[in-house]
């Protein structure tokens, strides 16, 4: 694998796009309802991000998505190493949650947001929703994949419960945690979108459907980008963590 | 044993504690019991109302799965087998498989109007990056040694690719196929939401919003019904094709 040639023929590629698309819409007529040009997305960008609401609706939407996060991860590990412990718990909880997982919960966005209104309550109970399963699981599954030969090592030479849980357990869950980590964020941006498209008054997804019901698509498509963007970032921030902590896990993309 | 009482003790409660306690009336105005919910439904199935929205959403379902398979598998293949082209796609593969397709839906929308086209295409967007990915990894991840093999006794790529890169990438395309199918879902559900007239999403929206919890809570249990189902028999079938994988591997 050569990364020099990669980042030139990528860079290539999209210089390429963007120039295509900006060179056939200066030849043929568009209509501006339906149809923008990277120029315009550029300018929407730049007064969006100068002097628009631009920021305001990042932070407002990164408000609900770090807080829906931050439940995910306080209340799935927990759960999580429970059910890896406790084989019990496992049995007990394993079917309800699978279950749970494998089910469209956006389906409940409409009560959600009508029981909770509008406010960062229910988008960020909808982040959580969505985000919580893959730290469930990925936890259990750390805890079980836990090596039983260095279990017996620490048993043999006299640990107590805590040793094995603070020197083995623990740091054998950190990379499925972090893989968790990067299904949640995924999972979290949907739950996001969903919830501002479906009722806010503000918010980045909010921004981004009311440009388009109002045919501005220079902007719709400057909100898109910054998602984008954000989400490019995180995922390949938390891919970059998990290269460290995991490196046999590191080439999926 | 213990895993069917923790599935039935919260309906059971569900069930008494609003017969027992007298709610508030915010509460009861959003609450449906199971008794109620499952008369909704039978309510829904005998008007024939059900199986309308139904159809609507499972037009658009396959229509969507199906084109982001044509498309996806063999692009996929491609990628994985070709390096320049790989190295071509990455950045919009990339940006486009991290950023969540729901956000094309104002456009979609807009684009192709309130008809199903705009829900079949979110539906492809959503189902196909998973199938290509997987693809992707499932063919990069082709045994050297094998193809070396192949190679040595004279096969041609075509060969390669049929004998050893096909097989070894199949449970991978499984398993984007299980992502698939719940993106595909999701795509359906969020994309009836905003803009359709017709179907399961649109159902549960519109029930919502005039206050019908029993009629919205039928409709989210029929698609838990439908994907619980859909997961599963994919869940089947994958861990058929990959008993020889080892357990790490397999959880996600």
């Amino acid at each position: 694998m050569k990364p020099w040639r990669r980042l030139a023929l990528g860079t290539l590629s999209v210089v390429t796009f963007v120039v295509t698309w900006e060179v056939v819409l200066a030849l043929v007529r568009w209509d501006p309802f339906f149809m923008t040009t990277p120029s315009h997305i550029g300018t929407a960008l730049r007064e969006q991000l100068l002097g628009g609401r631009l920021w305001r609706d990042i932070g407002v939407s990164a408000e609900a998505f770090v807080v829906g996060l931050g439940l995910a991860v306080v209340v799935g590990i927990p759960i999580g190493l429970v059910m890896g412990w406790r084989r019990r718990a496992a049995f007990a909880l394993d079917p309800l949650l699978t279950a749970l997982y494998a089910s469209p919960l956006i389906a409940l966005a409409p009560l959600i947001i009508i029981t909770a209104g509008v406010g960062l309550g229910a988008r960020a109970l909808l982040v959580f929703l969505l985000a919580v399963f893959p730290f469930v699981f990925n936890t259990f599954a750390g805890v079980r994949c836990t090596d039983p030969l260095l279990v017996n090592v620490v048993r043999s030479f006299g640990g107590t419960d805590r040793d094995l849980y603070v020197k083995v357990i623990l740091p054998s869950v950190v990379p499925y945690v972090v893989a968790a980590a990067r299904l949640a964020i995924g999972r979290g941006l949907i739950g996001i979108l969903v919830g501002e498209f479906y009722a806010a008054s503000e918010g980045l997804g909010f921004a981004i459907s009311r440009f388009g019901d109002t045919y501005r698509l220079p902007e719709m498509f400057a909100g898109i980008v910054v998602l984008a963007v954000v989400a490019v970032g995180l995922t390949s921030g938390v891919r970059r963590i998990e290269a460290s902590v995991a490196p046999w896990r590191a080439g999926r993309r | 044993m213990l895993g069917s009482t923790a599935l039935l003790l919260p309906l059971v409660l569900w069930e008494v504690i609003p017969r027992i306690v007298t709610l508030p009336r915010g509460v009861r105005l959003f609450l449906a019991t199971p008794s109620q919910i499952a008369a909704a439904l039978g309510r829904l199935v005998a008007s024939g109302e059900l199986q309308q929205h139904f159809t609507v959403s499972a037009t658009e379902f396959l229509i969507g799965l199906g084109l982001s398979i044509v498309v996806g598998l063999p692009l996929g293949v491609l990628f994985g087998r070709v390096a320049w082209l790989d190295d071509l796609v990455d950045p919009f593969v990339t940006a486009l498989n991290a950023t969540p397709r729901i956000v094309w839906l104002p456009l979609l929308i807009l684009w192709f109007g309130l008809g199903i086209w705009s829900k079949v295409l979110i539906v492809f967007l959503g189902a196909v990056f998973p199938l290509l990915v997987n693809t992707y990894e499932g063919v990069r991840n082709a045994d050297r040694v094998l193809v070396n093999v192949v190679r040595s006794f004279g096969g041609s790529s075509w060969q390669v690719a049929r004998i050893v890169v096909l097989p070894g990438a199949l449970p991978y395309v499984v398993a984007g196929l299980r992502l698939a199918i719940g993106r595909a879902v999701l795509g359906v559900v969020v994309g009836e939401f905003f803009g359709a007239s017709r179907g399961l999403g649109y159902m549960i929206a519109s029930a919502a919003s005039s206050y019908r919890p029993d009629v919205m809570f039928a409709g989210v249990l029929v698609l838990m019904a439908l994907s619980l189902v859909l997961t599963f028999s994919v869940q089947a079938v994958e861990a058929r094709l990959t008993r020889w994988r080892p357990e790490a591997a397999k959880t996600f």
